[in-house]
């Protein structure tokens, strides 16, 4: 059964992230261990108050072969992407530039820069002189930068299903190399903090003037955070953690709310379990969704109950880090990857008390442990959900 | 993986309701809306244009494969997705205390008309939406030419783009256009084409294409199903156009 493509496991031979809890994996995994939220008030001008989680340091502007892209969000791809360079580099060497595929997750790609824009043109009537819609707001123009700046030539897209769209790059590029298509892929997802989102979620009402706190009695919202995240998977490689399996499913219930009962949910986790040929039984901790709205933690709670019981230990980052949206799957696949290769389980920060209607082991403290299979979830708009299973080595 | 069949077609853009008028070239200036009878009537006046032509074109070609929409993989490719919605969003937030509507909001995400689909049908299998500018129609080939290579079965794909509207409209203007392709492991009863040979390709200029669609990020994708029209046996370019395109070989059914 092994030998079954879907059933291949492929070594993440690299991988960096970028958010509001540091600029590499080091200073993230600190955070991480230390149970330490990053979250502050959210600098955009906004009509109501809310906390965020804005990338730390200054975010130098492209270079001058890449300044039609600038953008915050390529900013951020290029800060955490160079965290990535060496490995692409090597990747390049060994599979060849046009075997070396590009997916990258967002869910409103350079679009601060469109609404800087149209302000700009509803005041003076004309657009700002060096904009340009297609490098710095359209999904080809992020993707265009990324393959430019790491010379990868092989297929490329955004994939984009709102907050599913970096674990659901995993499962394209899975799939791409398992269909020979490519031998190497950089997946990742990036998004940046944005009117469109914040605004937006503020009219859902699902925002937290706090730092959320995913699976409390005491939630009353999410936070919203930006960030990157790549990774590099190979069809070989030395590596510590490996991509066992992504399961992608609909809830086919509503375009905001989650099914009651998890069920789309229940079903990515199940998918991704068999890709890998994994009993249930061998999870030894999920990385939820877990965003701290009301709804939505409930549902997720129940469909981790269905699929790997009561008894496996739970944690939400939101917390740390907000919700990265588009970029969120790729950054937890990061921070699960890190709780294998660092032998953890971060605490579940802000969860205590936690909801009675929950009732999986929300993690409220850190605990140390070998892992051997974690499960990243990651719950979208539109009811498009993602599970990602990652494993150590055997 | 030797090759995908297809199996259905699905076409509408503004004076065209389906393929076969469009490859005819022979326009109806009463076509100005598409059909989206799939979705029942209380979600359809919450949707947006973008999904009403996904809608659309979906249901044609799932009709002509014998595809049950309920359990069809379907992978979305869109250069710029719910880009009229997004943008309309923007003049809220020129006012301080301005927020969006909360329908507009979840409305302007890329995978919109999936998430309508989904819910409209009872799907809770696989879906996806990706872009990549012109060379969309190649990327959403080499999705599902992988998702068939993994479990075989069937595939729906779907493509759909509207110009961006002001402040942001295109230099070159196009139409709005939806197409589908249904693509299958095996063929089928209604099998029209097998495609093969997915591959990198020089750059090749897009044939001019009926209604103005050559200008549109998904121009590959409609020269793709004008070759299928046509029977064309050959190598058809679906873009880029301009440079680092990709091909895709079709040969006729029944001409193998």
């Amino acid at each position: 059964m092994r030998d079954h493509p879907s059933q291949r496991a492929y070594p993440l031979t690299a991988y960096a992230a970028g958010n509001c809890l540091g600029r590499t994996t080091d200073e993230i995994v600190r955070a991480l261990s230390a149970g330490a939220s990053a979250l502050r008030p959210c600098p955009l001008q906004l009509p109501f108050d809310t906390a965020c989680g804005v990338f730390p340091g200054v975010l130098e502007p492209l270079p001058l072969s890449l300044a039609a892209y600038d953008s915050r969000l390529s900013r951020i791809a290029l800060a955490v992407l160079d965290g990535l360079a060496g490995a692409v580099d090597r990747a390049i060497r060994r599979w060849g530039r046009d075997r070396v595929g590009v997916v990258v997750g967002t869910s409103t790609g350079g679009i601060l820069e469109s609404e800087r824009a149209e302000r700009a043109h509803a005041e003076s009537g004309v657009l700002p002189p060096t904009f340009n819609f297609d490098r710095q707001h359209a999904f080809h123009g992020i993707l265009e930068v990324i393959r430019l700046r790491t010379g990868a030539g092989g297929p490329a897209c955004v994939i984009s299903t709102a907050c599913s769209s970096s674990g659901k790059v995993l499962g394209s590029a899975r799939r791409m190399m398992a269909a020979g298509l490519a031998d190497a892929v950089i997946a990742g997802g990036v998004d940046s903090l944005c009117h469109t989102t914040l605004r937006g979620f503020a009219s859902l009402q699902a925002l937290s003037t706090r730092a959320c706190r995913p699976f409390s009695a005491e939630r009353d919202g999410t936070s919203i955070g930006e960030g990157g995240a790549f990774l590099l998977l190979e069809r070989g490689g030395d590596a510590a953690v490996r991509l066992l399996g992504v399961g992608e499913s609909s809830d086919a219930h509503h375009m905001s709310h989650p099914h009651p009962e998890g069920l789309g949910a229940r079903l990515a986790m199940e998918e991704a379990l068999r890709q890998a040929g994994l009993e249930p039984g061998a999870v030894d901790h999920v990385n939820a969704h877990g965003t701290g709205t009301p709804a939505s933690d409930v549902a997720e709670a129940k469909a981790i109950a269905a699929v790997v019981g009561t008894r496996t230990p739970v944690t939400s980052t939101k917390g740390y880090s907000g919700h990265l949206l588009g970029a969120a799957g790729a950054t937890e696949a990061v921070f699960a990857a890190l709780s294998i290769e660092h032998a953890f389980v971060p605490e579940s920060l802000g969860a205590a008390p936690v909801d009675p209607l929950i009732t999986v082991d929300v993690c409220l403290r850190r605990r140390q442990g070998r892992l051997t299979a974690v499960l990243s979830n990651s719950l979208a708009f539109g009811g498009s959900n993602v599970s990602v299973l990652l494993g150590g080595t055997a | 993986m030797n090759g995908a069949y297809v199996s259905g077609l699905g076409m509408w853009t503004p004076g065209f309701r389906d393929v076969e008028s469009w490859a005819a070239d022979a326009p109806d200036a009463a076509i100005t809306a598409p059909v989206a009878d799939l979705l029942p009537v209380p979600l359809r006046r919450r949707v947006t244009p973008l999904t009403c032509m996904a809608a659309d074109v979906a249901t044609q070609a799932a009709r002509e494969a014998g595809a049950d929409l309920a359990a069809t993989p379907i992978v979305l490719g869109s250069a710029y997705g719910e880009v009229a919605t997004a943008v309309a969003m923007m003049s809220s937030f020129r006012e301080a205390e301005g927020l969006p509507s909360p329908t507009r909001f979840h409305n302007s995400v890329h995978n919109t008309a999936l998430a309508y689909l989904s819910i409209a049908t009872g799907n809770r299998g696989f879906s996806t939406a990706l872009a990549a500018g012109a060379a969309t129609p190649a990327a959403a080939l080499v999705e599902a030419w992988a998702l068939l290579a993994e479990r075989g079965g069937e595939v729906l794909l779907v493509f759909v783009d509207e110009p961006p509207p002001a402040p942001f409209a295109p230099a070159n203007p196009y139409p709005a256009a939806a197409a589908a392709l249904h693509l299958a492991f095996t063929p089928g009863p209604t099998t029209k084409a097998l495609l093969s040979g997915l591959r990198r390709a020089a750059a090749a200029p897009c044939t001019p294409l009926v209604g103005g669609l050559h200008h549109h990020p998904c121009a590959g994708a409609f020269a793709l199903v004008a070759a299928i029209a046509r029977r064309a046996r050959g190598a058809v370019s679906l873009g880029p156009f301009d440079a680092g395109g990709w091909e895709i070989h079709v040969e006729p059914a029944g001409d193998a």
